[in-house]
């Protein structure tokens, strides 16, 4: 009788702890990179060089990867929908694309072109274009440092 | 003197040609499955998007990875387990704007365009058509298109377990803001 009333509520513990867990893996959420160390530091000539070496190489190595560029800012971009992209290279007319975290979109301020800066993001891949150039395209991205403030 | 003005000729005409050109390199795609239990929903901002208005060719080239959900569970299945994002990194659209010729891209106005091309995704490729709307709006052009797609004629297999409960048409929105290509 006793060992009925444990083997109840063990399951009991595992079904609530297993319900609960499942939950909070069902609704978690993309994690914010601000709160993330990134896997690894590279400027923006290193990651361009990388990727137009070997792409299927760049893709295995830095696909999924969080990676804070340096670099220089050559543009930052605003769309219609109020998405910010700061646009990093040293020289050429390849860049890194950084598209930016709207909800740190304050950290944005006082960045202007030629700004030295590193930014945080989830690279997820490769552009090539003839006409319209080469990018490395870094998401869900956020400033980790402004050199020049 | 002769020849400055032979290389500032080619230098105009290069230019009138390069705004026959169209792009952008944040244009956003969205994709919709609506499902029993919860619509699944993912959102694309770095969509690169070429539009030739002299020939009506287009392009777009989509990185799967870049693809954002609400729900992280959702967001790594959907590159993990069914298209493979490491396997087949990009998705692009090679196509034509039928009535090209119907749009006057110097006037400001909304037309209406019909689009068809091969579409690849998963390393399938399949014919897509449909149609869309082009604005044209001061020196921009927004195009926007909706169309569905099956999820089987791309090979992405939905595991059993869930077939219930996911769709296999799912909904694509194109929304790109083009600007003219400067030479």
């Amino acid at each position: 009788m006793k060992k009925k009333r444990i083997i109840i509520s063990i399951l009991a513990i595992a079904i609530i702890g297993g319900g609960w867990f499942g939950y909070g893996e069902y609704s978690r959420k993309v994690k914010d990179l601000d709160r993330v160390k990134a896997d690894l530091s590279m400027s923006a000539a290193e990651i361009i060089s990388v990727f137009e070496k070997n792409e299927a190489d760049a893709n295995a190595k830095l696909l999924d990867k969080i990676i804070a560029v340096k670099g220089t800012v050559r543009k930052l971009e605003k769309n219609d929908r109020g998405q910010y992209t700061i646009v990093l290279d040293d020289a050429g007319i390849s860049s890194v694309r950084c598209s930016m975290n709207s909800v740190h979109v304050n950290d944005l301020q006082g960045i202007t072109e030629g700004n030295t800066v590193t930014v945080k993001g989830a690279c997820t891949g490769f552009n090539h274009d003839e006409l319209l150039g080469s990018d490395v395209i870094l998401n869900r991205c956020v400033l980790e440092k402004n050199n020049n403030q | 003197m002769k020849n400055l003005i032979v290389l500032s000729f080619i230098l105009c005409a290069s230019i009138v040609k390069a705004q026959d050109k169209f792009f952008t390199k944040s244009g956003s795609v969205t994709f919709h499955s609506k499902a029993p239990l919860e619509n699944i929903e993912a959102n694309h901002k770095s969509v690169t998007c070429v539009l030739d208005t002299k020939t009506g060719n287009m392009q777009f080239a989509v990185l799967m990875k870049g693809f954002e959900f609400e729900k992280a569970l959702m967001q790594e299945h959907f590159n993990e387990n069914y298209v493979e994002s490491h396997k087949y990194p990009k998705a692009d659209f090679k196509g034509q704007v039928l009535n090209n010729n119907e749009i006057n891209y110097t006037k400001e106005g909304t037309y209406s365009a019909k689009v068809k091309g091969m579409l690849t995704i998963h390393g399938e490729t399949r014919e897509v058509e449909t149609k869309g709307t082009i604005v044209v709006k001061q020196d921009k052009l927004l195009t926007v298109a909706e169309f569905i797609i099956l999820l089987s004629d791309y090979k992405i297999e939905i595991p059993r377990l869930v077939k219930d409960n996911i769709s296999n048409n799912v909904k694509i929105t194109v929304d790109c803001s083009l600007e003219p290509l400067k030479g």
